[in-house]
């Protein structure tokens, strides 16, 4: 790994797709056991898990790779995530009743630490911090 | 019963956390001896499972199966992917990441302790 323009993947990127690794694991795992043990008790709230956690996982995977195309993935699902935390996060304190039973999203990702919360917001800044320094999208950045 | 595995693995995952903190102190990346230490983590998580599975096989004790297994492959896969993660990355990012997943691992075990005493 020695390149040396700005990547996704690497400095403190290298950070950023661990900890969404460890969340999307988390998520995974948390839906799928949900999905298996309980989906019929709250399916509105297994089905958020449910996809939450796939796009958790494809937001870390976009993150790694970086190039052009993965980039545009990464910028859709890590602002899917900030608006999903947001939105559920204020539904679930607004109106518990909606959902049921809880998900990685309520209370704002109370019951991750609020890792949830901030992880998105890091990645926006994140993608703004490393974008390619001149602005058509694909050519430049295809050549480092 | 899993009382002194939990111990063992939240002190390892404490030395192996401070030691990779030290080398982000020091601007440093990971390196093998690090590995190794995380292989010695990874060995006694396997112990854990496999404790666990006779004592479950053998013994009269209730656990919520799924969550308690699904906790327990979660702790075992985060170390080996970190590693090869982190050691791909020469700067100090890379002692982040191994600080990270440690940290994580002793709190996954600390969650499995809870749950094998919950049910």
């Amino acid at each position: 790994m020695s390149r040396t323009a700005p990547r996704t993947g690497s400095g403190f990127g290298r950070l950023l797709v661990t900890v969404y690794g460890i969340l999307a694991f988390a998520a995974i795992g948390r839906s799928s056991y949900e999905l298996a043990t309980k989906f019929s008790e709250a399916p509105v709230a297994y089905s958020l898990s449910t996809l939450s956690a796939v796009v958790y996982v494809v937001a870390t995977v976009a993150l790694a790779k970086g190039g052009p195309r993965w980039r545009v993935v990464a910028w859709v699902t890590v602002a899917f995530e900030a608006v999903g935390v947001l939105a559920v996060g204020t539904a679930s304190v607004v109106s518990p009743e909606v959902f049921g039973e809880t998900t990685v999203w309520s209370g704002f990702g109370q019951g991750y630490g609020y890792v949830p919360l901030v992880l998105p917001f890091v990645g926006l800044w994140w993608l703004w911090h490393t974008r390619p320094d001149t602005t058509p999208l694909a050519a430049p950045e295809a050549a480092r | 019963m899993l009382l002194p595995l939990l111990i063992l693995v939240v002190a390892l995952c404490a030395v192996l956390a401070g030691w990779a903190l030290w080398f982000v102190v020091r601007d440093r990346a990971v390196i093998l001896r690090q590995l190794f230490g995380a292989a010695a983590i990874e060995a006694v998580l396997v112990v854990q499972a496999i404790v666990a599975g006779v004592l479950l096989a053998t013994q009269d004790h209730a656990v919520d199966g799924p969550l308690f297994w699904g906790y327990l492959a979660t702790a075992l896969v985060i170390l080996p992917v970190a590693a090869f993660w982190a050691f791909a990355e020469r700067t100090k990012w890379s002692s982040v990441v191994l600080a990270a997943a440690a940290v994580t691992v002793a709190f996954l075990d600390w969650r499995l302790w809870q749950i094998w005493g919950a049910a």
